[in-house]
């Protein structure tokens, strides 16, 4: 095994551990809801939210991470360029987000001033790291990037796979950059807060994840490199065709011009396209293989990928995306909804289907099926679809009672929040979160003992 | 042709090129609308102004309308006092992580409830009884510098240690934003029932 | 907008999509089992995602240039995935023969 590849599994390892972590500050969040008092005084919302959706983002960034450093020796035919500082990084990306979290939880915030900034919480979503914390994250990923780069310059050689990764990472560590800034103006912050969160989840990550997805069909299905590069080329031109300028659709009520209704509203509502194209062709590649594989669960993660993709950023987002509707579903669970579905869908089954892919490797089998992941998959997507199906109902109450009855105003919300649809909308979440928990239990279960469980008539020899 | 990668590759470039092209563009006209004093957010000083919130039939959504004199606290200030207000503000904001319960612009967290309008909104009055002020900011700045006094719902905002000056920052925050054009968000603010 | 309207446009936008995802995934499905003609299955469920088309168009508040959009998308998600499976099948079919 090459040492990125021995890298790409401590940094799957983290991902996974990560994903842990972010159920547990979900469920807490989730709990406020329907115990509002829960921690008062001690550990509020906020917190909790801001530790769910941080590691949610690092968990992903992880896994894709560990996907390119798996796949990338492969690639090249040869070991990763500076890989002694992506292993020694690796070790400060993880004590950078432990230190980064346990300072959120026990110091929380301190004064308004540039010192809080730099220490504890810089208070933009997503990226509220302090800036000590932003600044290794920069040096990590500009790492991992010469990795990248400097080993296609080292064996002179380039794919199709790995050119569209290279560019790809050039706007996706310089868009992080926008992490940085505290902008008075909350329009100007948020204009270019939105490049990136959208041009990273609606733009690099889905290039990408689609780098990483052709390299595992590659090894999954043995889909020639000529079809996957023309596929990915396909899919960049018809995702960023269509998302660069659906980043309009964040650009409705933020004090932007009001022409960005139209063609926000226009490329947003061509998103769905390219995704539905994914899935017809993740149905013609498990029929040629007649829905079996040597790894069935890479293989179903994938297919949830491209079912999950359609559903949470298709369906979800095109039912809220046109500004007429949005002006109502902006800002409210419908928004939840959608983000919890799509993120899940294009990303999360993706990364775990990686990891089984990985894992075959490195315990040597050469068949993976059995029942374990089949309960944790039903178990994850139902934990999944309930949860957005509950956000749904409270998402559709709220734009409706707050929103459209209600005057917007502060009563208003409350009045919302308040509406039994909306309660139980919200207690459905907490019950399904429990679900997708348990199903999440089954699955470090499962890639744990992987390899490792002795088959049943291998049990009974040595029990003679 | 179709068989050929070079051909989507291709594609796939001069498909990013011009929407980047055209991003870029938008880009610098939308910053210029979106700096203080362009056409749809106003100068730091705005807060200096009585704002209201009306429905403008050519454009078919609310408008913010400032008009009239209604110093904050009773004091005008200049545009860099009003600067420096906006920007310990917005430091307020970003120290507490206000977004991560409240949203602006309908961006953030949805626990608390959404800020874009907060200094029009109608429940101020009833709050000046509640907490004995007899202006609306004032009312707002005791509420924030110790909201667990004044619990009125399940639940309740927690106390985050702001001082006078990081409230009545605050509170001028939120006047100049409730000054921004938002093309209509938050709809029907204020009227109760169906617009149309 | 009132706000059933709100709701029913939503839920109607959001069943739009949801039919042609379900199209395209019951026309690639009766493309695998092979066969000349296409089978019923996926015309009857692009029939019901055209009818919610129709009911967009004709129901909903949304203007004009809105529902132009909806149209067209109509006309995109009915050719995308017979056009995307034969791109699959010409790919695969190259790349054995070539």
């Amino acid at each position: 095994m090459y040492r990125s590849q021995q890298l790409a599994l401590k940094y799957l390892t983290a991902a996974i551990a990560l994903f842990g972590v972010m159920i547990i500050a979900g469920l807490l969040s989730a709990c406020y809801y329907v115990h509002p008092d829960l921690l008062f005084g001690i550990l509020h919302f906020n917190i909790a939210k801001i530790l769910h959706i941080d590691t949610m983002i690092i968990w992903l960034l992880m896994g894709f991470m560990g996907a390119i450093y798996w796949f990338l020796p492969g690639e090249f035919g040869r070991e990763l360029a500076g890989i002694k500082a992506a292993e020694i990084l690796f070790y400060v990306f993880c004590v950078a987000v432990a230190v980064v979290a346990v300072v959120f939880i026990f110091v929380q915030y301190g004064g308004s001033d540039e010192a809080a900034l730099w220490l504890i919480n810089q208070g933009r979503k997503y990226v509220e790291a302090p800036r000590w914390a932003a600044i290794s994250v920069v040096v990590v990923m500009a790492v991992f990037a010469y990795n990248v780069l400097g080993t296609a310059y080292a064996a002179r050689k380039i794919t199709g796979v790995t050119a569209v990764l290279m560019v790809d990472l050039i706007p996706l560590l310089a868009l992080y950059l926008i992490a940085f800034p505290a902008i008075s103006n909350m329009s100007v912050d948020l204009f270019w807060w939105w490049w990136l969160v959208h041009l990273w989840v609606e733009a690099t990550w889905e290039v990408l994840i689609g780098c990483i997805m052709a390299l595992t069909l590659m090894q999954l299905l043995g889909t020639s490199r000529r079809i996957v590069e023309t596929w990915l080329y396909i899919e960049v031109a018809l995702v960023l065709g269509t998302g660069i300028l659906g980043l309009g659709h964040h650009y409705f009520w933020i004090g932007t011009p009001s022409y960005w209704l139209a063609i926000g509203g226009f490329f947003s509502a061509l998103e769905p396209l390219p995704l539905l194209g994914m899935v017809v062709h993740a149905i013609y590649d498990a029929g040629t293989h007649r829905m079996k594989t040597t790894n069935q669960p890479a293989f179903y993660w994938m297919l949830a990928e491209a079912f999950g993709n359609f559903l949470g950023a298709g369906v979800w987002g095109f039912m809220i995306t046109l500004p007429q509707i949005n002006l109502y579903a902006h800002g409210t669970q419908w928004t939840v909804s959608h983000g919890h579905f799509a993120f899940w869908g294009a990303y999360a089954c993706g990364v775990l289907s990686v990891v089984y892919l990985v894992l075959q490797k490195t315990r040597g089998l050469t068949h993976v099926d059995g029942a374990l992941w089949k309960w944790s998959f039903a178990a994850l997507n139902l934990g999944i679809v309930g949860m957005v199906g509950g956000l749904l109902v409270s998402g559709v109450a709220q734009a409706f009672v707050e929103r459209a009855i209600g005057g917007s105003t502060h009563a208003a919300f409350i009045a919302g929040q308040e509406n039994q649809w909306f309660v139980e909308g919200m207690v459905t979440r907490l019950v399904f979160g429990f679900v997708f928990a348990a199903g999440y239990v089954v699955l470090v279960w499962d890639m744990v003992t992987l390899g490792k469980r002795l088959p049943v008539p291998a049990k009974l020899q040595a029990a003679e | 042709m179709f068989d050929d990668p070079a051909f989507w590759r291709a594609g796939a470039i001069s498909t990013v090129a011009v929407m980047v092209g055209v991003l870029i563009m938008l880009t610098v006209d939308s910053l210029a609308v979106i700096s203080p004093g362009g056409a749809h957010v106003p100068p730091y000083t705005v807060i200096n102004q009585h704002i209201d919130y009306k429905f403008d039939t050519k454009r078919g959504n609310d408008v913010p309308v400032i008009a009239g004199s209604e110093p904050l606290f009773g004091r005008a200030v200049d545009e860099s006092a009003a600067e420096a207000l906006i920007d310990k503000g917005k430091l307020v904001i970003q120290s507490r992580a206000c977004i991560n319960c409240h949203t602006f612009f309908g961006n953030g967290a949805y626990y608390g409830p959404d800020l874009t309008k907060a200094w029009i909104d109608p429940d101020w009055d009833t709050w000046q009884a509640i907490t004995g002020t007899s202006t609306r900011e004032d009312a707002m700045v005791s509420f924030l510098i110790d909201p667990e006094r004044y619990r009125t719902w399940t639940r309740t905002m927690p106390n985050l240690r702001l001082t006078r000056e990081e409230a009545e920052a605050t509170v001028a925050y939120l006047k100049w934003m409730a000054a921004i054009d938002t093309n209509g968000f938050p709809p029907n603010f204020g009227r109760m029932g169906p617009k149309r | 907008m009132t706000a059933l309207n709100l709701m029913v446009t939503a839920l109607s936008l959001g069943l739009y999509v949801a039919l042609a995802g379900s199209y395209g995934l019951s026309y690639a499905i009766a493309r695998l089992r092979g066969g000349g003609n296409l089978p019923r299955g996926p015309l009857i469920i692009y029939g019901l995602h055209g009818a919610t088309a129709i009911f967009i168009v004709v129901w909903t508040p949304l203007q004009i240039g809105w529902k132009g959009l909806i149209v067209a998308s109509s006309i995109a998600f009915l050719v995308l995935p017979p056009i995307t499976w034969r791109f699959l099948e010409y790919t695969h079919e190259t790349e054995v023969s070539g």
